[in-house]
C-alpha cells in the first residue's frame, strides 16, 4: 500500500482495524475524538461494532465484556477520561483479559487543558489502577511507529492476557504525516480459544466462567504469575532507540514527541562539537534499564530528562537505572505549553557548558 | 532540503486546506511532510494557522521555533507571526489586508494583492492558491504538477470550472513568485 498523509489519531484507528479490532466503545474527549469518529463508520464496514458509551466507566466495561468473548476490543480517551477508566482496567487485568487502551494525553491535573502534555507517565507505568497490576506501555514518536505498534499491541495483549496501553501526547495525535499501513490480519480466535466465553455452534464444552474475584491463596498465586510476567517483559520485550550514543558524553532521555524535538536539537549541538546522544524508550514499561547498565560511565557525564511534564516523571526510572553514576538533570514544559527545537537546544546547551545548577 | 512553512490568516481563507494540500503534494512527490494545525479554543475566535514541514529526509521535530517561509493572509496574522520567520526567509503577505509597514529588512518580502487578483480571476476564495503559487514560484519547494494533482483530488467532485480557476490562480502566483527572483 502506498504512503498516505494521515492524522495521528486516525492512523491509530485504521491500524487497530487492520490488527483485527472489531469492537470499540468510548466517550468523547479532546484531543482524541477522531479515533471514535473514524471507527464509528469504519468498524461497521468490516463487520465490527462501535458504541458511543454513556461514560468512560461504561465504555471500559463494554470493552471488558467484548474481550471476555474473545473479540479484539479497544477504547481510547485522553488523560481525565483515562482516569475514569482505571477501575475497569484493573478488572481487565484481574480477570486476565486482553484489550488495547489508547491515551492521547493532554495537560493536567484535573480537567486541565486540551493542549498536549506528557503528564500521565507515572499513572501509565506504575499504577494504571488499583491492586498492583502493571501493563505494557508503548510510546510511539512518529505516526508510522504509532501504526506499527498499534498493530502489534493486540498480539501482546492476547499473549499476556492483560491490557496494553498506547500512550501518545495530543500533538502527535493532531499532526499529519505519511504512513504506510500493514495488511488486514486474518481474524482467528487462536489467541483466545482456550478461555474465551463465546460458544460456537457445535461446541459441546461446559460453560466457562471468567472472574476478577479469587480466594486469597489463589489470588496470591495469580499475583506471583503477574510478577513473573513483568520479569519476562523486562527480559524479552523492551524496545528502545539509541541515537548518536556511541561517543555521547551527555545523554538526553526522552520519549514520544519530546524525543523528536530533542533529536533536532542534538543534531544542532553536534554541529557545535558537543557530544550529545539520545536514549528513547519505546516501551515506557518495561523501562529499558539494561541500556543504562551497558553505558560506559567513564564517558557519560550527565543525563538530561526532557519531557512535556513539570516535574519530569520519567526521572525516577532514569535515576534507578543510572544508580548515582552520573547526575540527572531535567527540562520540560507543562500545562499544555510546548517546547521547540531552540528551547530544547538551549536547555541541553546550558548543561553541556556547565551552566546548569 | 528542509522547509517549514507557516500559513496564517482567518477561518474561511483556506489556510488549513491550503496547508494540507501542500503536505499532500509533498508526500506524493516522495518527500517527507508533517502538517500541524493549530487547534484549541483560539481557533473559534476566527484565526487559523498551520505549519507544514517538507523535507527530503525524515522530519525530526515537527515543532519548530522559526519557519523558513511565512504566508500571512491578514493584518492580525502578520502581526502575530512576522517575528517567527528565520533571517533570510520568505515572507508572503496579502497586500489587501496587511496594513502594517513591513519593518524586517533581513527577509525577502512578497506583497501580493491576492484578494484583488482572486476576484479578477473569478472567486475570492482562491486567494490562498495565488499565495501558495507565489511560494512555489519563489522557492521551488514543490512542482506545479504535484500541487495541481492535489487540487484535482480536492475538487474532483466539483464542476470543471473550479479546477480551471484554481489552475489559473496557481499559475498567476507562480509567475509572481518567479518574477521576484
Amino acid at each position: 500500500m502506498a504512503k498516505v498523509l494521515m492524522k495521528g489519531t486516525v492512523a491509530i484507528a485504521e491500524a487497530a482495524v487492520r490488527a483485527g479490532c472489531r469492537f470499540f466503545a468510548g466517550y468523547p474527549i479532546t484531543p482524541q475524538n477522531e479515533i471514535p469518529e473514524y471507527l464509528s463508520w469504519r468498524l461497521p464496514e468490516v463487520g465490527g461494532a462501535f458504541v458511543q458509551g454513556e461514560s468512560e466507566v461504561a465504555s471500559i466495561n463494554m470493552v471488558y465484556g467484548a474481550a471476555a468473548n474473545g473479540t479484539r476490543a479497544m477504547t481510547s480517551s485522553s488523560s481525565p477520561g483515562i482516569s475514569l477508566m482505571t477501575e475497569g482496567l484493573s478488572y481487565l487485568s484481574g480477570t486476565k483479559l486482553p484489550a488495547l487502551v489508547v491515551n492521547i494525553s493532554r495537560g493536567g491535573p484535573g480537567l486541565g487543558t486540551i493542549q498536549p502534555a506528557q503528564t500521565d507517565y507515572l499513572q501509565a507505568t506504575k499504577a494504571m489502577g488499583h491492586g498492583g497490576f502493571r501493563v505494557m506501555v508503548f510510546a510511539p514518536s512518529t505516526l508510522q511507529e504509532a501504526v506499527d505498534l498499534t498493530y502489534e499491541c493486540f498480539d501482546y495483549a492476547e499473549r499476556d492476557r492483560n491490557p496494553v496501553l498506547l500512550l501518545m501526547d495530543g500533538s502527535l495525535g493532531a499532526i499529519m504525516e505519511q504512513v504506510e499501513f500493514p495488511p488486514m490480519k486474518e481474524l482467528t480466535d487462536e489467541g483466545t480459544r482456550k478461555w474465551n466465553l463465546a460458544k460456537h455452534e457445535g461446541e459441546t464444552r461446559m460453560p466457562r466462567m471468567l472472574t476478577p474475584v479469587y480466594p486469597e491463596v489463589i489470588l496470591e498465586n495469580e499475583n506471583k504469575q503477574r510478577a513473573l510476567l513483568t520479569k519476562q517483559w523486562e527480559e524479552n520485550d523492551v524496545r528502545v532507540e539509541e541515537f548518536m550514543m556511541e561517543d555521547a558524553e551527555y545523554v538526553v532521555v526522552a520519549y514520544g514527541i519530546s524525543a523528536r524535538v530533542s533529536k533536532e536539537a542534538i543534531l544542532n549541538l553536534r554541529e557545535q562539537g558537543h557530544k550529545v546522544g539520545l536514549i528513547r524508550p519505546i516501551t515506557l514499561f518495561p523501562f529499558p534499564k539494561k541500556t543504562f547498565q551497558n553505558l560506559n560511565y567513564d564517558q557519560v557525564k550527565a543525563f538530561i530528562d526532557i519531557e512535556l511534564a513539570i516535574p519530569a516523571q520519567m526521572r525516577d526510572d532514569i535515576e534507578v537505572a543510572v544508580r548515582g553514576r552520573a547526575p540527572v538533570y531535567e527540562y520540560g514544559r507543562s500545562g499544555g505549553m510546548l517546547f521547540d527545537d531552540e528551547s530544547v537546544y538551549d536547555a541541553i546547551h546550558k548543561i553541556v557548558t556547565g551552566g546548569a545548577e | 532540503m528542509k522547509e517549514s512553512l507557516l500559513l496564517s490568516g482567518s477561518g474561511g481563507q483556506g489556510i488549513i486546506s491550503g496547508g494540507f494540500m501542500l503536505a499532500e503534494s509533498a508526500v506524493e512527490s516522495d518527500k517527507h511532510a508533517t502538517f500541524l494545525p493549530e487547534y484549541g479554543p483560539e481557533q473559534r475566535g476566527g484565526s487559523a494557522q498551520c505549519t507544514v514541514t517538507i523535507s527530503d529526509t525524515e522530519i525530526l521535530s515537527p515543532l519548530v521555533k522559526k519557519c523558513s517561509s511565512l504566508i500571512a493572509m491578514n493584518e492580525q496574522a502578520y502581526k502575530k507571526f512576522y517575528t517567527n520567520l528565520k533571517a533570510g526567509g520568505l515572507m508572503i503577505i496579502n497586500a489587501n489586508r496587511v496594513t502594517s509597514e513591513v519593518t524586517r529588512k533581513d527577509v525577502k518580502v512578497l506583497s501580493i494583492p491576492c484578494d484583488d487578483i482572486a476576484v479578477e480571476i473569478g472567486n475570492p476564495k482562491i486567494a490562498i492558491i495565488i499565495m501558495i503559487g507565489a511560494l512555489l514560484g519563489a522557492s521551488g519547494i514543490l512542482s506545479k504538477e504535484a500541487f495541481l494533482s492535489s487540487i484535482e483530488q480536492k475538487f474532483a467532485e466539483k464542476k470543471p470550472e473550479v479546477m480551471e480557476m484554481n489552475a489559473i490562480a496557481l499559475q498567476k502566483g507562480i509567475d509572481i513568485g518567479k518574477q521576484s527572483l
